[in-house]
């Protein structure tokens, strides 16, 4: 890989390193982190190429199209992972499932970051009436049964919106609360620096002082949980879909495939139906871990590692 | 410290009330009642739906329902189980005692194995201890419960016959007599083991990582110097600093046991809250889903407010306003 | 639920010898059982001889859903809880394996199909010591047709003579009720009717048990949830609500010596069914067509079948129903063609499909009731619809839904674009998006372009109900129970019609095969104006009719003296283990 170069381009700088410079030369070391990195780049990839790859890896690069003389074979020379009890095969699924698994995670994330991010930063930052108010929202959003609001939003806005947007929608919308609290406390310690009461003191707007003194600080929490989040937010799309509150049934998703462990004869006799499934998800999350792992020891100046 | 802890409980008040209100309405808004679904046409007759719909009352306005609903609520009568057809309170109270104890069971295994295993690998950090500790938290996070637990189901239940596949109790055994808690105990293990295993992993490695955080601070470099003894310096003051995060974690603890109770319990069929909910909510049993919800709610609330009042208390330099 | 026939049991040898022979063992040891189990094949008639029942022992029997703990037949709801209640509490009328009435606790009387006289067994005591009399009866009667009863079962009620106006609380009983002593009653409908008898509720209540409990608590007390008392060979011991029951041997049992000591009900997860079966953690349960065949591989384990009164059927929305005026409406144009509606059924694989999704355990079904039924036709008398794909297409051709822009689909004679819109209900279960998706891969191969709509379970029946405009074809199923009267599913002013199938002719024969004066007594007869009809709605193809399903049961190979047919499965009292 281009790690050589990497570092390489690091040690010239290294005297006056920033400390973005310290946490990517870190970061880079991290063997662990780094094999993930590659790993979860090379499923996205996979996966994004999969309506050019499925033709040359199964002969039924159909994913909707039931095949009733094909059901439940196992792994073999034409269908490396087997086909599922529809005749699908499994390979070709897991490849298209992943995009969707990978873009719900992933959108979610999206809108939790940037909710939380919000919420939380300007909470911290004015304190008072208007941290209360924030804060009792996102109790109320914390309090929220998670499983009521997907299953009622998903049944009302059924067929006017698609499925998978609002599966996003409602994991996005009701799971910020997390990151708003833990930017809030970042920034309520931040904000009793000098430099930031030095920054108020001479004026500067609120939302400067946010984005320019605080949030930069708060940066590198942020980015960790949002790594975190997104393995979260996978686990929850896969978890709903596993118990049939989440993907609509005909688009593949990871957890759609995994939902097949529910059938009786799939858990104990059919194991190549779940087990790649079941194994690509733990591997991605496991990945994404690493990389938050990673991404947290080299964010942290005190580390040594 | 009381007049803030009696101004929090207050404070969830208003918060019920507008959990209950978007709860009631939504639930509402779910397509179908509790007399919709499949029909066996041998078993009832539509006469007999619009019958009971009427009785029911699903045929007033929403709001009416909500208003019957509430005030009945706030004089302790939850309803009647439309399913079940017994008061909801009873239902609840019936499923209560298992989810308990499975989430007591399941905290429980959580702190102890999480205390062991993050006091370890933070004070022997980077050994091959830690490194095994670190797999099994790695594992820990990224298999989602739901596979783990089926896991756990096939392998250790019908593969090793260690543990019983489904139910919360054996029923030939009397209750009362120690072989009847040992038999819950032999019960409740596995689904709690699977239900506390995300936390566990992920509290080994907080306290791990803590750990190994602040031992590298000021005050530990100024008591070695002083000559206190290292293991001394680990038990009195760094623990006691990585604690504090630890303990407020209690709190968000309960919220998310109560929402990892639903997967858990449904697959080990452990009968409890979580398996209750799921079965109200597909069949539209609008009052056991209602009362749980708030339930459940009231819970995270607690769980918070127990959260703040135990970091006032370990840390009295954070006093929330 | 009911009584076995002696010849019933005797073709069922070929199956159960293989268990009643079994020598025990359990699950545990494999390696032993499959030996015997192999050898057993030829020696299967000494063995069902030398198959004395035993005395003793604790059966356990699974179940795969949860139970609702309704442990009484008025206030029961689901499936599940009857399979419960049959183990403890049996009825006045039985059914044999033709599905038809035969005296249990109680004999009748009918001159007219209106005045009944039932005579009560002597003797026969309920669990609590209490001797049955006809008052229980006419007390669980009352209870059913009291304002406040909360159960499903008044419209068994209703036709007494006097029922509505004991309900509306204009009487104090219901007149239609004569007690003349004890074990004598008399009843008098509203009017004669065929199926009086076989609508009657059956199933007497403990007056005792029930003392000083309002009717509207009845359903929330002890009586009916963890204490249920019985008449059946089986007491109810313990209950564990949701998860488990410990029934105990019934030692003052009105019919017959009871062989087992104790039966522990307990609810298992369908994942799990297979494995329970295989360690002898349950000795019975009831299977799901999907574990059936890994059962079958199980040496320990025989799978032993029976036809069921349930059919799977694709529907067509051919109108719009008004609720109110109890009428349909409005005709829906887009599939009035009958030929479309021929060729799409002579486009679908019944075979193909069942096999598939049901691992053979089930048959095409060609007409509205299940073959088992004593008024299904024999196939030869109506129209059947046989997988035949050029049929179709040439059925197409003639209707002129023809492919007129070469996209591969045909359109509609109009030339405009025509596609299917197919709607299956979705719960969790993944296996329902295949198979419906495979139903319009069939319709897509005859040049009908399909879509497959999976619409959560609770809306679907609400929307087909309804008549929601996105619902055009549908998939759904019906059970049918003893009583062989279908009008409540398909008379045109029956808001179950969910075609909304609307034949005057069809109804007029649904209503001569019930009329006193024109079948009377007469089954045949009342067999052959069912049959006609038949033929009339699988002319007409308001639905396509697709499959009837077997009814399957594991049963370990230590038990004995099980059996079982259409009415379902023997007296649990015959039941044994072998030691």
């Amino acid at each position: 890989m281009t790690t050589n170069a990497a570092t390489g381009a690091v040690k010239r700088t290294e005297k006056s390193a920033s400390p973005w410079a310290i946490a990517r030369r870190k970061f880079l070391r991290n063997k662990l982190a780094m094999a993930s990195t590659v790993f979860l780049i090379l499923v996205i990839i996979l996966t994004l190429m999969a309506p050019f790859l499925a033709p040359h890896l199964s002969p039924i690069p159909d994913i909707t199209k039931v095949n009733i003389s094909k059901m439940s074979i196992p792994p073999n020379g034409d269908h490396l992972l087997g086909t599922d009890k529809s005749g699908r095969d499994v390979m070709t699924r897991l490849l298209y499932g992943g995009r969707i698994s990978l873009l719900v995670g992933a959108s979610a994330t999206a809108i939790v970051v940037v909710l939380g991010t919000i919420v939380g930063s300007v909470a911290g930052f004015f304190g008072g009436a208007v941290d209360s108010l924030l804060m009792r929202f996102t109790d109320f959003v914390l309090n929220f049964p998670f499983l009521v609001f997907v299953i009622v939003l998903n049944t009302i806005l059924f067929g006017i919106v698609d499925g998978l947007w609002v599966l996003i929608l409602v994991i996005g919308l009701l799971s910020w609360g997390g990151v708003a609290r833990i930017v809030r406390s970042k920034v309520l310690a931040e904000k009793e620096n000098e430099y930031v009461l030095a920054a108020i003191s001479i004026g500067t707007p609120p939302a400067k002082v946010i984005i320019k003194h605080l949030l930069p600080n708060v940066l590198s929490t942020i980015i960790v949980q949002s790594t975190l989040l997104f393995a979260s937010l996978i686990v929850a799309e896969t978890g709903l879909s596993y118990l049939g509150f989440g993907v609509p049934q005909e688009t593949p998703s990871w957890g759609n495939m995994l939902a097949f462990a529910n059938e009786p004869d799939v858990l104990q006799g059919k194991p190549w139906i779940w087990m790649p499934p079941a194994l690509i998800i733990t591997a991605t999350i496991l990945s994404i871990n690493f990389i938050g792992e990673g991404l947290k020891d080299a964010l942290n100046p005190k580390s040594q590692r | 410290m009381l007049k803030y802890t009696l101004r929090r409980v207050l404070g969830m008040i208003p918060m019920l009330f507008l959990v209950s209100v978007v709860v009631f309405f939504l639930a509402k808004a779910m397509p179908g009642d509790s007399l919709s679904g499949e029909i066996d046409p041998t078993n009832t007759n539509p006469e007999y739906q619009e019958e009971m719909r009427e009785k029911l009352g699903y045929n007033d306005p929403v709001y009416m329902q909500y208003y019957r609903w509430v005030t009945d609520f706030m004089s302790g009568d939850f309803g009647k189980s439309t399913r079940y057809k017994m008061p909801v309170a009873d239902l609840i109270g019936e499923k209560l005692p298992n989810t308990i104890f499975l989430a007591l069971t399941s905290l429980l295994i959580t702190y102890v194995l999480a205390f062991a295993m993050g006091m370890y690998s933070g004070r022997k950090p980077y050994t091959l201890g830690d490194n095994l500790i670190a797999g099994f938290n790695y594992a820990g996070i990224a298999i989602p419960s739901f596979v783990a637990g089926v896991f756990a189901v096939y392998f250790f239940a019908f593969k090793l016959n260690w543990f019983p596949f489904a139910g919360s109790v054996d029923i030939e055994i009397d209750k009362g007599t120690i072989d009847y808690w040992i038999s819950r105990i032999h019960h409740v293990m596995l689904p709690a083991f699977v239900l506390g295993m995300f936390s566990t992993a992920s509290y080994t490695q907080f306290l791990r990582n803590d750990l190994i955080e602040n031992s590298r601070k000021d005050f530990v470099r100024t008591a070695l110097a002083k000559g206190t003894p290292m293991g001394k310096i680990y038990n009195v003051h760094i623990l006691r600093n990585s604690i504090i995060p630890l303990v407020t974690f209690l709190g968000f603890d309960i919220a998310a046991l109560v929402g990892g109770a639903i997967i858990t319990e449904k697959i080990f069929t452990y009968p409890g809250i979580g398996l209750l909910f799921l079965d109200s909510v597909n069949n539209r049993d609008y009052p056991t889903v209602m009362a749980i919800t708030m339930m459940l709610s009231a819970m995270v609330l607690i769980g918070n407010l127990i959260a703040d009042i135990l970091y006032g208390i370990v840390d009295p330099r954070i006093r929330l306003g | 639920m009911k009584r076995k026939s002696m010849l019933w049991l005797f073709a069922m040898i070929l199956v159960l010898s293989a268990f009643l022979a079994a020598c025990g063992g359990g699950g545990s040891d494999d390696a032993s059982d499959s030996d015997s189990g192999d050898s057993k094949d030829g020696e299967k008639a000494t063995e069902e001889q030398s198959g004395e029942p035993q005395q003793g022992g604790t059966l356990t029997y699974g179940l795969d859903a949860t139970p609702e703990g309704l442990y009484n037949w008025a206030f029961y709801g689901i499936a599940t809880d009857a399979e419960i209640i049959e183990f403890f509490d049996e009825g006045l009328i039985e059914y044999d394996e033709n599905l038809q009435p035969i005296p249990n606790l109680a004999e009748w009387e009918t001159e007219d199909n209106q005045h009944f006289t039932f005579k009560f067994k002597e003797g026969v005591k309920w669990h609590n010591g209490e001797e049955l009399t006809v008052n229980d009866w006419v007390f669980a009667l009352e209870t059913i047709a009291h304002p406040d009863y909360d159960g499903p079962r008044y419209a068994n009620v209703e036709t007494i003579e006097g029922a509505p106006a004991f309900r509306a609380g204009e009487a104090d009983s219901i007149s239609g009720l004569k007690v003349v002593d004890d074990y004598t009653i008399e009843v008098t409908f509203d009017e004669p009717r065929l199926n009086n008898l076989t609508n009657i509720w059956s199933y007497p209540m403990s007056q005792k048990e029930f003392e000083g409990i309002e009717v509207a608590d009845m359903s929330g007390s002890e009586q009916v949830r963890t204490k249920p008392v019985g008449l059946g060979p089986f007491k109810v011991e313990n209950v564990v609500p949701g998860e488990s029951l410990e029934l105990v041997k019934n030692e003052d049992y009105w019919n017959g010596e009871v062989n087992l000591d104790k039966i522990i009900i307990r609810v298992i997860d369908n994942t799990a069914t297979v494995g329970a079966l295989q360690n002898g953690d349950i000795d019975m349960i009831s299977l799901q067509p999907v574990s059936a065949p890994d059962v079958e591989k199980l040496d320990n384990v025989e799978v032993v079948t029976a036809p069921g009164l349930s059919y799977y059927y694709v529907g067509f929305k051919l109108g719009k129903f008004d609720n109110d005026k109890k009428e349909i409406v409005e005709e829906l144009p887009k599939y009035q063609d009958l030929n479309l509606r021929k060729a799409m059924a002579h486009a679908i694989n019944r075979e193909e499909w069942i096999d598939a999704f049901f691992f053979g355990y089930g048959k095409p079904v060609n007409k509205p009731v299940p073959t088992a039924h004593w008024i299904a036709a024999d196939d030869s008398e109506v129209n059947v619809y046989e997988y035949d794909p050029e049929k179709a297409k040439q059925l197409l051709d003639e209707a002129g839904f023809v492919d007129t822009n070469d996209d591969g689909f045909r359109e509609d004679p109009n030339g405009d674009e025509f596609v299917v819109k197919f709607s299956h209900y979705a719960t969790g279960n993944p296996t329902f998006e295949s198979r419906s998706q495979a139903i319009a891969q069939y319709w897509e191969e005859v040049g009908l372009k399909s879509e497959v709509e999976m619409v959560e379970v609770n809306l679907y029946y609400d929307m087909v109900e309804k008549d929601d405009p996105s619902i055009e074809t549908f998939f759904g199923g019906w059970g049918t129970g003893t009583d062989p009267d279908p009008s409540a599913l398909w008379k045109a002013d029956q808001l179950w019609n969910y075609p909304r199938y609307n034949n005057p002719d069809a109804d007029a024969l649904l209503e001569q095969a019930l009329s006193v004066e024109e079948v009377g007594d007469d089954q045949e007869k009342r067999a052959q104006v069912y049959a006609e009809w038949q033929k009339t709605v699988t002319e007409d193809v308001p639905m396509i009719f697709i499959a009837e399903l077997d009814e399957i049961m594991g049963v370990g190979e230590n038990v004995g003296g099980f059996s079982m047919d259409v009415s379902g499965y023997n007296n649990p009292a015959e039941w044994y283990l072998e030691k």
